[in-house]
């Protein structure tokens, strides 16, 4: 055998060398993704450049609405980048570091506060101080709160919806039950729970949703009613060890692992569509949101009501999403202009009232959306938890947000499994979560 | 024929060595090339992030050895990360290496239908990643799902699989095994390079199958298992698909792997330095371990040409 002929041996050590390099090429590296557009003016005029969330249904109707834009502003040509919502929350960081952002991009209320702080979505405050025709009060505090950085208006917001309590009207008929009522309480939705589950059947239940969750319009929502809160206004400082809080979550958990009501999350996971859409369950925490789905998928009569009284009160959180000019604009003038009429009463009522896709974050769109036909019966509830008790749901003005839902995740989880107990879990949030926060809040004081 | 005279022509002035050389660098030129330009400026960076809080978008503070000092004495889902990715590699490289070698095994004997079921046990291996993904959801549903179906029949009641802190990652590994096949290829490719003669000598000898596998099948093969085991227990470190489509780190931190909590570091939380550090500890820890592998070869795998 000649000396530097490669043998085997060496052959597989290079191999392997080889293949624990690639390792760290597949940790280290990160996906880039561009828009499709970029900066092609038109001829005679500016192409705006979009990166939107919309699902292939909803396209058209997007391109309809451009359509007639362009009629009134011929100058103005159109360039869209179609991205899943989960994965625009990825790709927008990475078009903002190859300095490649569209000028308009879909902005979740989550992700609003670290993207404004990063630059990633500019300031329109003197746009909306010079445009005394674009009406921003208009717009719901509790929406237009999400997007707010530095006390300046960045991002606009298009929807924004409370969570109310979503009830199969079949299954309540069924068991001969009152639909629920305005003035419904925690207990009477126990009642009501209890009278509707079926023992011994997997995935059935009296209500579903994501039980003990604690994100954003959710965590308000489950822990208000009993006085207590998530976060306090400074996001530095969780208050789940509150008697309230401890309380309310108690009550939460007890309707999977005492009353028997709610599925195990093993359970919920039996049915792909999830009970509450499968027309398993009786009741669901039901955000504005969710009633497209139901629209499209539900093969039962369901309507809303009000997000029942707890022991402190009626109180219900709500959340929402938007849209912002980015800093690599060069049309931020076109853009806005362009905002201005997509997110008026009149753009809202196309896009999101009379479509049926639910909740424009306008109280005067409103009524678009509850006389379509996508409405459910007493969509009107939703506006009124916007007008008198929803509150938008914290964490939104912290740099660890997605960081701290996490933190809550890892441990509600575990007591939705029964795996752990709320005293442990909350003990555990503090314990993860506090330093979060603060480390968050040190980066927000030293920008 | 033609091809065969050009191809053995000896180019002038070359030696033999000399153009084994040459054909070396010709195959693994553009490799190379695309690695230099692609991955080697990345490689590169990442090492430089390590070192600052970089946010991915804004501009960097350089601070030292903070991001490593944080991670490994001040963050434990680092520690939880990191044994969970050990527990899966041990798990899903054995119970993938001794899969692939009985499939191997099988498919060497010369039945009919062999090189159908070669086609049909390779397939999976090329399937897309999130598809298959999941499909194993469905397959472990605790209700409906196929695993606890055929658990049934025996009456054994199946867990809740991912729903459950104590069989998702064993779920995992157990569906690590639907990609067998590709290893199956290379050991039945070793599997038939191990010349007849030698078990006909074993055969003559007296020597029992089980001899034959052990003292004839096996050190013949060592090197193919060699090279797959360090192939595997590579990839079984940088496990991400299976953990984001199927668990999401979850239940709690029972599927918590280290690629999926860089994934989260560098594209949830923003914490671009921080991941970065997170991949070179992960970098340190396949190195580590592939260089014990080659260590400890010398023990086990025989290599016939280097055979004294």
């Amino acid at each position: 055998m000649e000396a530097n002929q490669l043998s085997r041996r060496r052959f597989l050590q290079l191999a392997g060398t080889g293949a624990a390099s690639l390792a760290l090429l597949a940790a280290c590296q990160a996906p880039v993704a561009a828009p499709s557009g970029g900066e092609a003016p038109a001829a005679e005029g500016v192409t705006l450049t979009f990166g939107h969330h919309w699902e292939a249904a909803f396209r058209p109707h997007q391109e309809e609405f451009d359509q007639k834009y362009a009629e009134g502003h011929p100058d103005v040509q159109f360039e869209y980048t179609y991205n899943t919502w989960s994965e625009h929350n990825q790709i927008v960081p990475t078009w903002a570091a190859a300095g490649t952002l569209p000028d308009i991009i879909y902005v979740h209320g989550r992700y609003a506060f670290p993207w404004n702080h990063e630059g990633i979505v500019v300031s329109t405050q003197d746009f909306i101080d010079n445009d005394p025709d674009f009406d921003v009060d208009g717009i719901w505090e509790e929406a237009r709160r999400l997007y707010r950085y530095n006390g300046q208006q960045h991002g606009i917001p298009y929807d924004h919806g409370p969570m109310l309590l979503g009830y199969n009207k079949d299954l309540f008929d069924a068991a001969g039950l009152a639909y629920p009522a305005e003035d419904w309480s925690w207990d009477d939705f126990l009642e009501a729970a209890k009278a509707l589950t079926q023992e011994n059947q997997w995935g059935y239940g009296g209500y579903y949703n994501n039980i003990v969750e604690l994100g954003n319009e959710l965590g308000i929502s489950l822990v208000g009613p009993w006085g207590g809160e998530v976060i306090d206004a400074t996001e530095t400082k969780i208050l789940l060890d509150s008697d309230a809080a401890r309380t309310a979550l108690q009550w939460w958990a007890d309707l999977i692992h005492v009353h028997k009501v709610a599925p195990l999350p093993a359970q919920a996971q039996a049915v792909p569509a999830g009970p509450w859409v499968a027309g398993m369950t009786g009741m669901f925490a039901l955000a504005s949101w969710g009633t497209p789905t139901l629209i499209e998928s539900a093969s039962f009569a369901w309507d809303v009501a009000p997000w029942p009284k707890g022991p402190a009160g009626q109180i219900c959180g709500s959340f929402g999403s938007g849209f912002g000019i980015t800093r690599d604009s060069k049309h931020a003038d076109a853009a806005w202009s362009y905002m201005h009429e997509y997110l008026s009463k009149e753009g809202m009522e196309f896009m999101w009232g009379a479509s049926g896709r639910g909740s424009p974050a306008r109280q005067a769109a409103y009524d678009s959306w509850l006389n379509s036909a996508g409405a459910p019966a007493h969509a009107k509830y939703y506006m009124d938890a916007l007008t008198n008790y929803a509150v938008t749901g914290r964490p939104y003005e912290s740099l660890a947000g997605g960081e701290i839902l996490d933190v809550f995740t890892r441990n509600t989880q575990l007591v939705q499994s029964g795996d752990m107990t709320v005293d442990q879990a909350i003990e555990n949030i503090l314990a993860e979560g506090t330093p979060v926060l603060e480390a968050a809040a040190k980066r927000l004081q030293g920008s | 024929m033609g091809l065969t005279a050009a191809s053995t022509r000896p180019r002038k002035g070359l030696s033999l060595r000399q153009r084994e050389e040459l054909d070396f660098y010709l195959f693994i030129g553009l490799w190379l090339v695309g690695f230099l330009l692609f991955t080697g400026g990345p490689i590169l960076a990442s090492l430089l992030f390590s070192f600052t809080n970089w946010t991915g978008l804004t501009t960097q503070e350089w601070v030292g050895l903070e991001n490593f000092r944080k991670l490994l004495f001040d963050d434990p889902l680092f520690w939880i990360a990191t044994r969970n990715t050990f527990f899966y590699s041990l798990g899903s490289v054995l119970l993938g290496t001794l899969g692939a070698l009985a499939v191997a095994l099988l498919l060497n004997q010369k039945l009919p239908g062999t090189t159908l079921m070669r086609v049909l046990y390779y397939i999976p291996s090329i399937a897309s990643g999130v598809a298959v993904s999941i499909l194993w959801i469905w397959m472990f549903n605790p209700q409906v799902g196929l695993v606890n179906y055929l658990l049934s029949l025996v009456g054994i009641p199946g867990p809740l699989w991912l729903g459950s802190q104590q069989w998702a990652l064993p779920a995992l590994i157990l569906k690590s095994t639907w990609a067998i096949g590709a290893n199956m290829i290379i050991l039945l490719a070793g599997l038939q390079a191990v010349p007849t003669s030698l078990y006909e000598a074993a055969k003559i000898d007296g020597a029992h199958p089980w001899d034959e596998f052990f003292n004839v099948t096996i050190p013949m093969l060592s090197p193919v298992l060699f090279y797959v085991l360090v192939i595997s227990t590579i990839s079984s470190f940088q496990i991400l698909t299976d953990v984001l489509v199927m668990t999401q780190g979850g239940p709690g931190t029972a599927t918590l792997v280290f690629v999926y909590y860089i994934y989260q570091n560098a594209f949830q939380y923003l914490k671009m330095g921080y991941a970065s550090a997170l991949a070179w500890i992960l970098f340190a820890i396949i190195l580590a371990l592939t260089l014990l592998q080659l260590w400890g070869s010398k023990k086990w795998v025989y290599y016939e040409d280097q055979a004294a």
